[in-house]
């Protein structure tokens, strides 16, 4: 106390010490429920600032948002021989006069004096620093009013947070709660709650944090533009987004042509472009039902297969890092594309995959386990891929936007705490088996022992000679999980569409909710009731017109990005471009240990990157992360250049045995040729204008590089790799539309 | 310091310090191993009962290749000639027997340095035809008719296709033979429409059953897991037609070294009673009555077979599993619980692998042991019943947690202890460089005047634990054998086969076996041979795989003679006195070039093998060892040992330029007596 008292000397004349004790009378202030909620809305305990991981700042350290009061608690009150609080003169305590800048402060002025946060701490103080009063009531929950509402373009809505407590009490803690908008482009919110909506129509939400609690405010802010008629509706896709369209007055793009159709699902389902003989019979085929057979086409065939393993090798990490790992990685890779042959279903292949025991060659899913190797890795990686959660915060701090605490984290890494492995004649590979015995892991913050349980469901005692990875499967399988299916039918939506109903569409939470909440519950039970079929999934998606809407925006929805008014057209993956420019000059890329011919989006891993200046360029991932956000889709300057001057695209446009080569060889006539590159690169016949553009380029004369005129061939030719490089310039090849 | 770390490391690898010691024998251009007739690929890999089959083989020291050989007498090969009689090189005519099991078998080549190692060669009853023209296109498929048997080569990075013709509802089996006939291919089968597009894959090993969904032409693809090809990678694909009844039947395969100690000695083939499911849990328990013998599946995904049974306080019972041995990809294990009335379980002892009885080598880059793995995942161990009353064994795979495939089968025995022991041998080597595997793949085929050491291991069953003498008999003219016994408690022994410097060529089938006394009975059992499939001049590269062979042949090389002999200077019995020193005068012949001037010898032999190692110079004739028995302190008893230690031969073939070749060199064994001490009376 003394030494508490003697800071006040070292605080500047005229701050705080100056300044007469404040006059409101202590009373009843509890540091849990008033005195850490003003900390949380100051910003004081931000991971930026004295929560930052690793001491905090300038040596004062609290706990992430206030979740552990007790903590700072000691910390304010107690540590360094309480120097931080000076209850015989409660301004000069450390912690106001920093607060409120008296004293030079790294992060500025936090409360002013006359702010009611400001005179909670110094109440507080004057209270003689209680840590609870007596009867002291516990945060039940919170409530956001109102809970939801419809805003018109730069509408606003205040929101106000009513907490309920243990004892039946209720009250208004607005003031004290953080606001975050989802969307800062759609609506904006203030400090005090204020939201307001802009121009861009959709759903939005805005979070609400108190103590540790959480609730949402949903927002829809309709376009309110005419919308007389929409496609029909193919099946409950259509009605549920349709629906949403009607509701937000956002009026969908027509149905794409069959050209576009055929080409946007062969690239989405196989990743290819249709051939030239594929969009030649689609076009010609008169049957009413040749969309839902081609999907179907696609479906039964091995690129459907190799195109969504390529999907999946890369979030699960079939990453090569030594030359020995290529059996494991190609086991691994055939595993999961085998499957997806097969039809297994996807709960299946999840457990497959999360209770793998035995060898890689023998049972190539055991390959995860050599990439993943710690367990809180294991639960960290499954939490993001199959159950759509980021748990990552709670390891060490309760989840600061969720519900997940540390004993959540460490209760399903104890699903994974009985893993045993032995090493094997193959460097680096263990087998994997359950070694016996009682399934626990300690939580690291409070030393206990914690059993599994599954995000809060309990799973039952697993006995020692069962493996709780099987247990946590059968949860995961489980109808009545509300993550597995959600995350899954989440990731393919957004696959498709480009846009998760949850977006990111590995971070579900109720914080973060879904964009058309009844579509993602619809094709949750539909993924369910088919037992977990990818294909019937996938087909149901391709099958509606919402997917086969046109991509090109009426007069109204060209803002919209979240409600899937048209198709949001996006750049071919590196893989899938790379095949469709050797699709359309004939050609193929040669991959090391691999048959001549393999297709780009079959590579079983990522060591090909290293060889491919093309896949690096194009952002094709290094299998490092759980996050598809590792590919990179956006565009560059490289990949401009790359197009316009890289030595292999200029090889297979040159290529002796190519498409181009072919086609003079053969003598075809100018028409036939370039009816011949659009059906291969747009899967559409060229319209009038663009046959006349090329035909005209095609037929013009060349000089040879000393001036004299090239033999007609020799121009052919030469024109010839021109157009073909033109038509692999243009956005309609490049972007899937 | 580096003095020590340097002593260190030679004890982990005795000829790579050897090359150190020598000085001027750099690691480049130097290889392991002399070189030997190895059998590498016969094409085809074989043929139909009741046929006649030319075959082409290929190898290493094949040159003088004479006869083809057979580990089974209805087949017999003749040397393939022209019409104008002269010898086609390589090629032979083979005839197989109509009476001719199904089966695989070795094939051998008698060559000039004797006989080569074991290349498979399967039998079937089956038609067969031979890949002749490159099928690596769905353009270029290889028509092939279901019922038939393709033996076909892979091509690097390319992928064989063969084209059926088949009916609508037509079941088919597809199964591809590889490693289990000694092929280095990882088999990828797939089964494709008429475009080559894939409809199923199998790439575990396991067969393909296929209902064709449209009668029409498929497309069968082979591939290596990793698309490597070249003539090692061979294979055997099988497609036939298939009813559906029963478990589907397997190519035939060789085996691999863990089944060496199964089945016990007097098992019947078939087992006494099958599993009767359900028996997954306790309250399905299956009763049964020990002994007992029984046959069971891992079946389906996560089976667990519970079997119940009463027992007496005091009681001991030995149980023995049996899957990973039959061939399956399992790990059994096995709990015996006691079932108190209350219901509660208590543990009475937890069953899992059978340890390999030596260290065997791990996967680093280091050679620190044989790379054969005697243990496997089976169970064979003790449970002693603490009261009387209620028993439980919970059967499980740990291995199959998630698979579900109904040909993982098992078998389960709980008998009263039947001491026994099961043998495997191979040939030996001691150090090897780092990676350096090759030498591993050597034939019993000896040089004159060399010995050659066979490494002896045995799984010791139901708590037998005395002495096994180690014979080897049926040995060619000038040929002997000297087994080192196991010693009583010991897991490791070994045999030196020693031909005479003026040993004629020769060739027989020998036996080896272990003769130990049990329960005052003596018991003799045949000890199974195992020899690495490949050798493996780099094992980062390429993990050395072993198996079992067929036969013990040993012959005798009449090219070459031994570049090195070492034999004690006088044959007789050496007598020494517990705790005093024996000095042995050792002799060396040499008949080659050695880099550098001396060898570092250690000891083979029960008791002995702690003996210090030495130098032992290449320069002079003679040397001494010295054995100091107050170190070692071998009781009184007749021992005997030899002395091994590897050097670099400078080693020249004909005209060819010398090469740098290190190889394991043997004494021939020694006898001694340790007799007890004089005791001084005052």
């Amino acid at each position: 106390m003394l030494f508490a008292w003697l800071v006040c000397w070292f605080v500047p004349r005229g701050a705080a010490c100056a300044e007469p004790a404040a006059s409101a009378a202590p009373s009843s202030v509890s540091f849990v429920n008033d005195v850490v909620p003003v900390l949380t809305k100051a910003g004081c305990n931000a991971g930026v600032c004295h929560a930052k991981a690793g001491g905090g700042q300038n040596g004062f350290q609290l706990s992430l948002l206030g979740f552990e009061p007790q903590e700072d608690y000691q910390r304010l009150v107690r540590e360094a021989r309480g120097r931080r609080l000076f209850p015989l003169n409660p301004p000069r305590s450390l912690l106001l006069a920093k607060a409120c800048g008296d004293v030079p402060h790294g992060g500025g002025v936090r409360l002013e004096k006359d702010s009611e946060g400001y005179r909670t701490l110094l109440r507080w103080i004057q209270a003689g620093a209680p840590y609870r009063p007596p009867h002291d009531p516990d945060l039940v929950s919170i409530e956001v009013q109102p809970p939801r509402g419809k805003l018109k373009p730069g509408e606003q809505v205040t929101l106000k947070t009513m907490a309920t407590f243990s004892d039946g009490s209720r009250r208004d803690v607005t003031a004290n709660s953080l606001f975050e908008s989802n969307d800062a482009a759609m609506a904006t919110v203030a400090e005090d709650g204020t939201v307001t909506a802009l121009d861009i129509p959709g759903k939005v939400s805005v979070m609400v944090r108190y103590q540790g609690r959480v609730a949402v405010y949903n927002a829809s802010v309709p376009m309110g533009a005419p919308l007389e008629t929409v496609p029909p509706a193919n099946n409950f896709v259509d009605e549920l987004v349709f629906a949403n369209l009607r509701d937000l007055g956002i009026p969908p793009s027509p149905p794409c042509d069959d050209a576009t159709f055929l080409r946007r699902v062969s690239l989405d389902i196989g990743g290819r472009l249709p051939t030239e003989q594929e969009a030649r019979e689609f076009l010609q085929n008169a049957d009413p039902d040749k969309r839902s057979q081609a999907i179907d086409r696609l479906l039964r065939s091995a690129d459907y297969a190799d195109y969504f393993a390529n999907k999946w090798t890369a979030v699960l990490k079939n990453r090569r890092d030594d030359a020995s790992d290529i059996k494991a990685n190609f086991a691994f890779h055939a595993w999961i594309r085998d499957s997806l042959l097969a039809g297994t279903p996807y709960d299946q292949m999840i457990r497959e995959l999360l209770a793998a025991t035995g060898t890689i060659i023998e049972n190539p899913p055991v390959a995860w386990y050599k990439r993943v190797k710690e367990p809180k890795q294991q639960i960290e990686d499954v939490a993001q891929l199959f159950l759509g959660v980021r748990l990552q915060c709670a390891q060490c701090h309760h989840h600061p936007f969720e519900r997940w605490s540390q004993t959540d984290y460490y209760s399903l890494a104890a699903f994974f705490s009985r893993i045993g492995r032995k090493p094997t004649d193959t460097s680096g590979e263990d087998l994997i088996f359950h070694e016996r015995g009682v399934a626990q892991t300690i939580n690291v913050k409070t030393g206990e022992p914690v059993k599994p349980a599954a995000l809060g469901d309990a799973v039952g005692e697993i006995p020692p000679d069962e493996d709780p990875r099987l247990r946590l499967a059968d949860w995961m399988a489980s109808e009545e999980n509300p993550f597995f299916a959600k995350a899954l039918v989440n990731r393919y939506w957004k696959h498709f569409f480009s846009r998760g109903l949850v977006e990111p569409e590995d971070d579900i939470r109720d914080t973060n909710p879904p964009s058309n909440p009844e579509l993602l519950d619809a094709l949750e039970q539909h993924f369910v009731e088919s037992g977990y079929d990818l294909r019937a999934l996938i087909r149901v998606i391709t099958e509606s017109n919402a997917y086969q809407l046109s991509a090109i925006p009426n007069e109204h929805n060209l803002v919209d990005r979240q409600n899937f008014s048209r198709y949001y057209p996006k750049r071919l993956q590196a893989e899938v471009l790379l095949d469709a420019i050797d699709e359309v000059t004939g050609t193929t890329t040669s991959f090391a240990n691999l048959p001549i011919g393999t297709r780009a989006v079959a590579l079983p891993d990522n060591s090909y990157n290293r060889a491919s200046p093309f896949l690096r360029v194009f952002g094709r991932p290094e299998a490092t992360s759980v996050c598809e956000c590792e590919r990179v889709q956006s565009g560059s300057l490289a990949q401009s250049l790359h197009l316009m001057n890289a030595s292999d695209l200029k090889s297979k446009l040159t290529a002796g045995n190519g498409r181009l080569h072919r086609m003079i060889a053969d003598k075809l006539a100018p028409e036939v040729i370039v009816d011949q590159l659009y059906h291969a690169a747009f899967a559409r016949p060229p319209s009038e204008t663009e046959l006349d553009k090329a035909l005209a380029y095609l037929t013009e004369s060349r000089s040879a590089a000393d001036g004299t005129a090239m033999a007609e061939t020799a121009a052919l030719r030469e024109n010839l790799q021109d157009l073909a490089w033109a038509l692999i310039n243009t956005k309609e090849f490049l972007f899937n539309h | 310091m580096f003095q020590r770390l340097f002593k260190s490391r030679c004890v982990a690898s005795a000829v790579g310090c050897l090359v150190t010691l020598l000085g001027g024998a750099t690691a480049a251009g130097q290889s392991v191993g002399l070189p030997a007739p190895r059998l590498l690929t016969t094409m085809p890999m074989g043929g139909q009962a009741g046929t006649t089959v030319e075959v082409t083989i290929t190898g290493q020291s094949l040159d003088t290749a004479e006869a083809l050989l057979f580990s089974h007498p209805e087949i017999t090969a003749k040397q393939k000639r022209q019409d104008n009689g002269e010898r086609v090189a390589n090629q032979f005519v083979i005839q197989i027997s109509e009476d001719c099991q199904p089966g695989v078998y070795d094939a051998r080549v008698m060559t000039g340095m004797g006989l080569s190692t074991a290349r498979a060669f399967s039998v079937s009853k089956h038609p067969e035809v031979t890949q002749s023209e490159a099928c690596t296109t769905v353009q270029t498929a290889m028509p092939i008719a279901v019922g038939s048997i393709v033996n076909g080569t892979l091509v690097d990075r390319s992928i064989n296709h063969y084209a059926i013709e088949a009916s609508k509802g037509q079941r088919i089996l597809i199964d591809c033979a590889s490693k289990g006939i000694d092929s280095k291919m990882n088999p990828v089968v797939a089964v494709a429409d008429a475009s080559g597009s894939d409809l199923i894959v199998e790439r575990r090993g396991g067969v393909i059953d296929f209902t064709i969904p449209a009668s029409g032409r498929y497309l069968i693809k082979v591939h290596d897991l990793t698309f490597k090809g070249g003539p090692y990678y061979f294979y055997r694909l099988a497609v036939m037609p298939w009813d559906g009844q029963g478990t589907p039947p397997r190519m035939p395969s060789t085996h691999h070294v863990a089944s060496f100690s199964w089945p016990p000695p007097g098992l019947a083939a078939g087992a006494a009673k099958p599993e009767a499911e359900p028996n997954d849990s306790l309250a399905e328990s299956q009763p049964i009555e020990l002994p007992c013998d029984i046959e069971g599946r891992f079946f389906p995904a996560a089976d667990v077979d519970s079997f119940e049974f009463t027992a007496q306080k005091g009681e001991t019972w030995w149980v023995e599993v049996a899957s990973e041995r039959l061939g399956h990809p399992t790990d059994p294990v096995a709990i015996v619980q006691q079932i108190r009335d209350d219901g509660t379980l208590v543990d009475v002892a937890e069953l899992t692998d059978i340890p390999s009885p030596v260290k065997r080598s791990s996967n680093g880059y280091s050679y620190d042991g044989p790379p054969y793995n005697a243990g496997s995942s089976d169970i064979n161990g003790k449970v002693e019943i603490p009261e009387d009353g209620k028993y439980r064994i919970r059967l499980s795979d740990l291995f199959g947690g998630t698979r579900t495939d109904p040909t993982n089968r098992y078998r389960l025995i709980v008998r009263q202890a039947a001491p026994d022991f099961s043998l495997v041998g191979w040939a030996l080597h001691m150090g090897l460089r780092n990676g350096d595997r090759n030498a591993l793949s050597k034939p019993m085929a000896l040089r004159r005047g060399a010995v050659m050491p066979l490494e002896v291991v045995v799984v010791r069953r139901d708590g037998f634990d005395g002495e096994i003498e180690l014979t080897m008999e049926n040995l060619p003219e000038g040929v002997t054998a000297t087994g080192l016994k196991i010693a009583a408690g010991a897991t490791r022994g070994i045999v030196l086969v020693a031909a005479d410097p003026n040993a004629p060529r020769g060739l027989t089938f020998a036996s080896l076996s272990g003769r130990a006394t049990i329960d005052g009975e003596q018991v003799v059992r045949d000890c199974r041979l195992a020899s690495m499939k490949w050798p493996v001049p780099n094992a980062k590269a390429e993990i050395p795989d072993p198996r079992l062979v067929d036969q013990i042949p040993v012959s005798v090389n009449e090219v070459e003679t031994a570049g090195l002999s070492i034999d004690v200077a006088e044959d007789k019995v050496w007598e020494v006195q517990q705790g005093q020193t024996l000095r042995l005068p050792l002799t060396l012949t040499r008949r080659s070039e050695f880099s550098g001037t001396s060898m570092s010898l250690k000891t083979f032999g029960a008791g002995f093998e702690r003996n210090a190692a030495f130098d032992f110079s290449l320069a002079d004739d003679q040397t001494q060892a010295v054995i100091d028995l107050a170190k070692l302190k071998p009781a009184p008893g007749d021992y005997t040992i030899a002395f091994y230690g590897g050097a670099v031969a400078k080693y020249r073939s004909g005209d060819a330029k010398p090469k740098d070749i290190v190889d394991i060199y043997v004494s021939q064994p020694i006898q001694i007596r340790v007799v007890p001490a004089k005791v001084n009376t005052p």
